[in-house]
């Protein structure tokens, strides 16, 4: 059983489909990526996931149950947490309240611990606003992870991100995924980080899907290549 | 029964000329201006104070070209420096001047209720549906109807008018294309004090004066403005008119709950769709 | 809570009992106890404003219910006054609770639009329903001869209402920063801070926003209860919008950051009003150039100004303010 599967899910916005017709199935423990060039509708269909989108058609499953009808809280509440493309945290409240908030939730365990964990103890009682953009999308992250959620969608989480930051952030994540058998899906247009960590890679473009498979194979696959991939592979 | 649906609209068109003044403020900039009902009020007294001079022609001209400078001035002093800041900012010190607005009227012309003349022109009753109708009043409609003309038109056709609805729409891409958006501001916000000035004046005859005018119009206003669809002109038109209706027709036939009925319509309406009737158009 | 915060807390409880000991002037008395009702509203439109960030025109509806409430089941001797009492604070938070579910949905200026909204509807209920409320001519509350086991007098008489609305308004102080440490508080802060991230760590946003606005209401309607006792009397001029504004300015001027800055405003508003009414009849431009100069300049408000002496003392000192934070 797959532990995320998205069935025929179409979007319109207007007239326009972001989203025609995709299909995809992620295993359990497994690190896909997600790739296309811009407008492809990948941050679509991580909202859709996510529960952030309405007025869809088609399924999403989480480990054999329909969630399509589950508000996003809800969704979280199972398992199901993801980042933001646009770093979203809480300005206003100091790190260490923003952990405590989100473990209290989840049953994510003692805040000190998890402010060691994901390196975030110095700045433990500076406010959200307060600190560089590098450990805002750590903070992002680490308030998606809390709670060991089965499934985690990233939003381009190298997004901004120096190149040192970037091969961190994979290999953390891999470490991660690893450690807590973690199912990802993971937005990114950083080849690097790519390449680097996805044990599988599906292509999406103008909505649907255009291919799948390993890193390899699609380095090597011509409609990738003119589509999208270019000189970047 | 028709003379009730006239007395309606009489209201309506007099809330409309108020209220579309705010519903542009708000498209334009997306400003809640909680003076705008002291406007209103600057206006009805300057015209009842310029009218002992000048008659009552002369008074609505004077009202109208007072609150059209009050505007300008309003638009440099207070809405373009504050543009930047959270728009809770400008509301309150709307509010704040609202409260100027109020003890400057009571300084000039005292707590007392003041009555004002129709002009003579217009003071006779036309027999109508067989009662007898105050042909002021079917002036008044007809003021509310030539400013929803007037104000559709130029938004419609004019070149001024584009911009401002290029403006509602995004401020941004409207700078970037060349449209000077600070003086489109400005001449938005002297037109709606002007109209809520002159609107004022129309008003007096009817409703008489009182320092807590511009408070009654206010709510009204922001109801029509809501409900109608922020910086909506047409929904502004047509919620005015039904709340005109409302407010006549509620009192024949349910007087104690006739008051609660806007503001139950505008609760049931922002539930239904939070952006009003018309979602954020101009 | 430690010795010292204890001993604090104390001390302003003490305040009162002093003051109405210490004072001769049953004037002094009076006034201190009517600033004390508007503190406790204001406390209420500024718990809004801090917790959930929103801006109500309405609060005095939630000031004068209770006091509607009391009027018109008095005469009826349902139950004890005191159960009385707490069931009309209860209702109004109750009914807050179910306004709050339907408007809380709405943000920034429609919430605000919609709680003058409700404000108003309150209003011209009380100007229009004669018969169950006395229309413009009010309501005169029939109160019985003891109330908590003391004399009714005491509620009445400048110094003993004094004594008992400075209680209350500690209490009520107190519990407020209690309930910012909270986790509702801690909650609607996020929420209010980033509503979507919020659900998106699991929480339902809906339902606490509600409740904070439901305990707002239920803290203004306290102020409103002792208000209404004092005065014997509720009238719709209690419950019209610019009773709510004047709570706002208070919330304002005092600033809604600290959980004590309501008070400071209203304190400051209606003695300020008070002194100069005598001097001048512009007191309400004065009013309106403070609320201006406050917005604009000293959003912090009175609350500000601690935290902003404190700084100023740190870099004339210097020493650096962010590693002595």
């Amino acid at each position: 059983m797959p532990a995320l599967e998205v069935k025929n899910v179409t979007k319109f916005y207007g007239g326009f489909a972001a989203l025609n017709g995709v299909n995809l199935q992620v295993e359990a423990g497994e690190i896909r990526a997600l790739i296309g060039p811009n407008g492809a509708g990948k941050s679509t269909l991580i909202d859709v996931i996510s529960g952030r989108a309405r007025k869809w058609t088609g399924q999403v499953h989480l480990f054999d149950r329909n969630i399509s009808q589950l508000r996003a809280s809800q969704r979280r509440l199972i398992g199901l947490s993801r980042s933001f493309q646009r770093t979203s945290i809480f300005p206003n409240l100091t790190v260490r309240a923003q952990l405590r908030l989100a473990a209290q939730r989840v049953g994510g365990g003692d805040t000190e611990s998890l402010l060691e964990e994901f390196g975030l103890a110095t700045l433990a009682d500076y406010a959200g606003g307060a600190i560089a953009y590098g450990d805002q999308r750590r903070l992002d992250l680490a308030l998606a992870l809390i709670g060991r959620p089965s499934v985690l969608l990233l939003d381009e989480p190298a997004a901004g991100l120096t190149f040192e930051e970037s091969k961190h952030l994979a290999q953390r994540l891999r470490s991660l995924a690893q450690r807590w058998n973690v199912t990802v899906l993971l937005v990114e247009h950083d080849m690097e980080v790519v390449f680097s960590i996805a044990d599988k890679i599906t292509v999406l473009q103008l909505g649907a899907v255009l291919a799948e498979g390993s890193p390899d194979e699609i380095r090597r696959d011509r409609s990738v290549v003119e589509a999208y991939l270019g000189s970047a592979a | 029964m028709a003379i009730q649906l006239l007395n309606g609209l009489v209201y309506g068109a007099l809330l409309f000329t108020v209220a579309s003044g705010l519903a542009l403020m708000f498209g334009l900039r997306r400003i809640v201006n909680f003076a705008h009902g002291s406007l209103y009020m600057l206006g009805a007294y300057i015209g009842y104070s310029a009218s002992a001079v000048f008659g009552f022609w002369g008074g609505l001209i004077a009202a109208g070209a007072c609150l059209a400078l009050v505007g300008l001035l309003l638009d440099s002093v207070v809405f373009r420096p504050l543009q930047r800041r959270d728009p809770l900012t400008t509301l309150l010190v709307t509010f704040g001047l609202a409260l100027i607005a109020e003890d400057l009227v009571l300084t000039i012309w005292g707590k007392d209720t003041l009555s004002f003349a129709a002009p003579s022109e217009l003071a006779a009753n036309w027999s109508l549906f067989g009662a007898s109708f105050p042909v002021y009043r079917l002036a008044m409609i007809g003021f509310g109807a030539v400013a929803a003309l007037g104000l559709f038109l130029w938004l419609r056709l004019s070149r001024v008018g584009l911009f401002v609805r290029a403006a509602s729409q995004d401020p941004v891409i409207a700078a970037v294309q060349g449209i000077n958006t600070d003086r489109v501001s400005a001449l938005v916000v002297a037109i709606s004090a002007s109209l809520a000035g002159v609107s004022g004046v129309v008003a007096a005859p009817l409703l008489s004066l009182a320092p807590n005018m511009a408070g009654d119009i206010l709510v009204d206003s922001f109801i029509v403005v809501v409900v109608g669809g922020l910086g909506s002109i047409g929904g502004a038109f047509v919620t005015a008119i039904v709340l005109g209706q409302i407010n006549v027709l509620g009192v024949v036939f349910m007087p104690e709950l006739t008051s609660l009925l806007p503001f139950l319509l505008m609760i049931a309406v922002l539930v239904w769709k939070p952006a009003g009737l018309a979602g954020e158009r101009v | 809570m430690s010795v010292l915060r204890l001993s604090g807390w104390a001390g302003l409880a003490a305040i009162g009992p002093l003051v109405a000991w210490l004072t001769p002037s049953l004037l002094t008395q009076s006034l201190v106890a009517q600033a004390t009702f508007l503190a406790i509203f204001a406390l209420g439109v500024g718990l809004l404003l801090r917790q959930n960030g929103m801006v109500s025109f309405g609060h005095a509806a939630f000031f004068g219910l209770p006091g509607y409430m009391l009027g018109a089941l008095l005469p009826l001797k349902l139950m004890p006054v005191e159960l009385l009492i707490c069931t009309a604070v209860l209702l109004t938070a109750g009914a807050a609770f179910v306004i709050g579910l339907v408007i809380v949905r709405a943000h920034g200026i429609a919430f605000g639009m919609l709680t003058l909204a409700v404000g108003q509807a309150v209003y011209e209920a009380a100007t229009r329903m004669r018969g169950l409320t006395g229309g413009n001519d009010g309501l005169s509350l029939r109160l019985p001869p003891h109330l908590f086991g003391l004399s009714m007098k005491t509620f009445q008489q400048p110094g003993g209402m004094l004594i008992v609305s400075w209680l209350v308004m500690v209490t009520v102080l107190a519990l407020v920063s209690v309930l910012g440490a909270s986790r509702l508080g801690v909650l609607t802060e996020a929420i209010r801070d980033n509503e979507e991230r919020a659900r998106f760590l699991g929480y339902r946003t809906l339902l606490p926003r509600a409740t904070m606005f439901a305990i707002s209401a239920a803290v203004t309607a306290v102020g409103g209860v002792l208000f209404s006792l004092y005065n014997a009397f509720i009238s719709p001029d209690t419950v019209h919008w610019t009773a709510s504004g004047s709570a706002l300015i208070m919330a304002i001027l005092g600033g809604s950051g600290a959980f004590w800055g309501p008070v400071a405003g209203a304190f400051v508003y209606f003695f300020v009003k008070d002194l100069l009414s005598g001097y001048t009849a512009h007191w309400l431009s004065i009013i309106g150039m403070a609320l201006i100069v406050t917005t604009v300049a000293f959003p912090a408000g009175l609350a500000g100004v601690v935290p902003w002496m404190r700084k100023l003392i740190e870099s004339r000192q210097g020493e650096d303010p962010v590693a002595s934070a």
